[in-house]
């Protein structure tokens, strides 16, 4: 009853958060030099068009109203057109936002399942060789760019040794694509039983998927580390200590005690997730919702970029809304 | 915050100075992270002036029928696919890179501070100054919504690929990191007892917020210059690795990572390479001498 209580405040808040992500989203096409509706229109678009656009647009009329028009198309699904697909920009989505999805998703989960064991066992074993490695490895991964690390990865993987498939998307081209079900090339091949398709996908992902979890999941390890660390000298380990509880049982309670923290830091990871993921979509040719928006900066093709940002900030928000309400479930010392 | 040197006072400010200044060395003496990092700043503002002048080949001529040599004694770092000198582009390269860098930096730090002042003397206080301080953070809540490298790229995407317009995009998206750090060092700094004695002595609530709180609370917004920097490359080459920063063929390290990319698939590892270890060891760099600010300002850690 607490937790409904609270969602329900916490999902009322998003509104007003919503509110300004689309006021500002809104008025990025305002940073545009010159008429919007003739550079959103594209460089090979008709007058005809261009004069469409524009009462779509309501360039006409008063701001608010042209703000009131956009958030009744926008929650129409109407993100206007793509002149570089000639396409609706939510079918150009549709198909796209799966495969980014698929990417950022495992990484995500990859990097939980791996940091935080990883952030656990370093700080319970200090000194060890584990931890020097580890400690090299967090200073290398936040300097690192991870499109170039994409890059090496592909260079030793693929052109040096050959074990992996080249960054050519997220099939062979000679395997047929499943039937599309969830999206994700994957995930669909499963389910579907295609399994020649599922090993080629699964190959695929391999390379996207690791550079992405080497460059993100130090700040897991490091957090963790950090945490666990500082709960097993807080007072009540101390005191288990004192009583003496086996080591397991300290471990424990510290584990407990350092998960809330860790799971603002798992948002922020999957905020960052996001950004990494453009780059490296573009390095790996993925086809997804990052290489699109780049590929829309390079050809001016402003429509799709602008949805780009929106679908970003409210994928932020859910994010961040999610991490609160896990952190309201694992501690229940956060009051309604 | 002048701290005093060990073993009696010192008698003058040149006195005073030589202590910090021997203090300083021998902290750093026991951080070898530290001195790395300095070496990097060093190196990397000594190409940033010299680089294209001590270049052994132009960084944006193409040598005729010399594409993709893998290095050799003439090519240090070998040749790309047009025939440019990798090595004379990657010592280049730091020009555009730090400009890039600095201003960006130095905006975010200037807007920021300014920002952060206001937002944290205000705080809890009545009227307008209440409403702008709650507005700033708000604001700066707002710009953090949206993931950075995405804005940064949205930012430069409509106002159009360029070197002034990723500046104006890098700098807009520092500002809250500045501001968060000020407004904090604000909070602590305004309850000294500084504050009350120059209220008592009648001095206008802007004036001690800008005179008296503001130098006392730079100290942590200091510290992250020098990672804001690193941090600002990092972007400006992932900006310019999509086409969407430092056009070609200027010597950037993204933009030279980019011209390299099809050559790792076909085992021309040189070329995108080299530009990338440039790059992370300056990033890394910087972060450390940002790490070794920050603990030689906290005493607890100086020892």
């Amino acid at each position: 009853m607490r937790f409904v209580k609270y969602a329900g405040r916490r999902l009322i808040f998003l509104v007003p958060q919503l509110f300004v992500v689309s006021v500002i989203v809104f008025f990025l096409v305002r940073l545009l030099p010159g008429d919007p509706a003739f550079l959103m229109a594209g460089q090979f678009a008709t007058e005809e068009r261009i004069e469409e656009l524009r009462s779509t647009m309501g360039l006409d009329q008063p701001l608010y109203d042209q703000y009131v028009r956009y958030v009744t198309n926008v929650l129409q699904g109407d993100f206007g057109h793509s002149w570089r697909t000639s396409q609706p920009v939510i079918e150009d989505i549709k198909q796209r936002l799966p495969a980014t999805l698929e990417l950022v998703l495992l990484t995500g989960f990859i990097s939980v399942a791996l940091g935080i064991p990883i952030g656990i066992y370093t700080a319970v074993k200090k000194r060890g060789i584990a931890d020097r490695v580890l400690f090299g490895y967090g200073m290398l991964a936040g300097s690192i760019p991870d499109f170039w690390l994409g890059l090496i990865l592909i260079f030793v993987f693929f052109s040096l040794t050959g074990i992996l498939p080249g960054p050519i998307g997220q099939l062979d081209p000679i395997v047929s694509t499943p039937p599309r079900i969830t999206g994700a090339i994957a995930l669909d091949a499963l389910l579907g039983g295609h399994w020649e398709a599922f090993r080629s996908a699964v190959l695929h992902l391999i390379l996207p998927v690791a550079t992405l979890t080497l460059v993100y999941m130090t700040l897991i390890i490091k957090n963790t580390r950090t945490m666990v660390e500082e709960m097993m000298n807080s007072d009540f380990v101390q005191h288990a200590r004192a009583m003496g509880f086996k080591r397991s049982v300290q471990l424990r309670y510290a584990v407990r005690n350092a998960l809330p923290p860790v799971v603002t830091v798992v948002g922020i990871v999957f905020w960052f997730l996001l950004g990494g993921a453009v780059l490296v979509e573009t390095v790996f040719a993925w086809g997804g919702l990052g290489q699109y928006a780049v590929e829309s900066v390079i050809s001016s093709d402003y429509a799709p970029l602008q949805a780009f940002v929106l679908l970003a900030a409210i994928f932020t928000l859910l994010v961040f809304l999610l991490v609160d309400l896990a952190y309201f479930v694992i501690d229940p010392r956060i009051k309604t | 915050m002048t701290t005093l040197a060990d073993g009696g006072g010192p008698q003058s400010r040149r006195e005073a100075a030589a202590a910090e200044f021997h203090n300083f060395l021998a902290f750093a003496r026991r951080r070898p992270g530290f001195i790395f990092g300095l070496c990097v700043v060093f190196v990397t503002v000594f190409l940033a002036i010299c680089g294209p002048y001590i270049a052994p080949y132009h960084p944006e001529r193409a040598l005729p029928g010399a594409g993709l040599q893998p290095p050799s004694a003439q090519h240090w770092m070998g040749t790309d696919v047009s025939g440019m000198d990798v090595f004379s582009r990657v010592i280049s390269a730091p020009r555009i890179d730090l400009a890039i860098a600095l201003s960006a930096t130095l905006i975010a730090f200037v807007g920021g501070v300014l920002l952060g002042v206001v937002s944290g003397f205000y705080a809890g206080a009545r009227g307008i100054p209440r409403v702008a301080s709650e507005a700033i953070m708000r604001g700066a809540d707002i710009l953090q919504a949206f993931p950075v490298f995405i804005f940064a790229l949205a930012l430069v995407g409509f106002r159009g690929p360029g070197t002034e317009n990723v500046i104006v995009a890098l700098a807009f998206l520092n500002i809250p990191y500045f501001l968060r750090v000020t407004r904090g060092a604000v909070f602590q700094v305004r309850e000294r007892p500084f504050v009350e004695a120059a209220r008592c002595a009648g001095n206008k609530e802007a004036r001690i917020a800008f005179v008296h709180v503001m130098p006392n609370a730079l100290g942590p917004a200091l510290a992250n210059v020098s990672p804001g920097i690193g941090f600002a490359i990092l972007l400006t080459a992932a900006l310019s690795f999509v086409g969407a920063g430092v056009p070609k063929p200027t010597p950037e390290w993204g933009s030279m990572i980019s011209i390299g990319a099809p050559n790792m698939m076909t085992g021309q590892w040189w070329t995108a390479l080299f530009p990338g270890l440039a790059l992370g060891i300056t990033v890394l760099g910087y972060a450390l001498v940002g790490d070794g600010i920050r603990d030689y300002m906290d005493p607890v850690n100086r020892r």
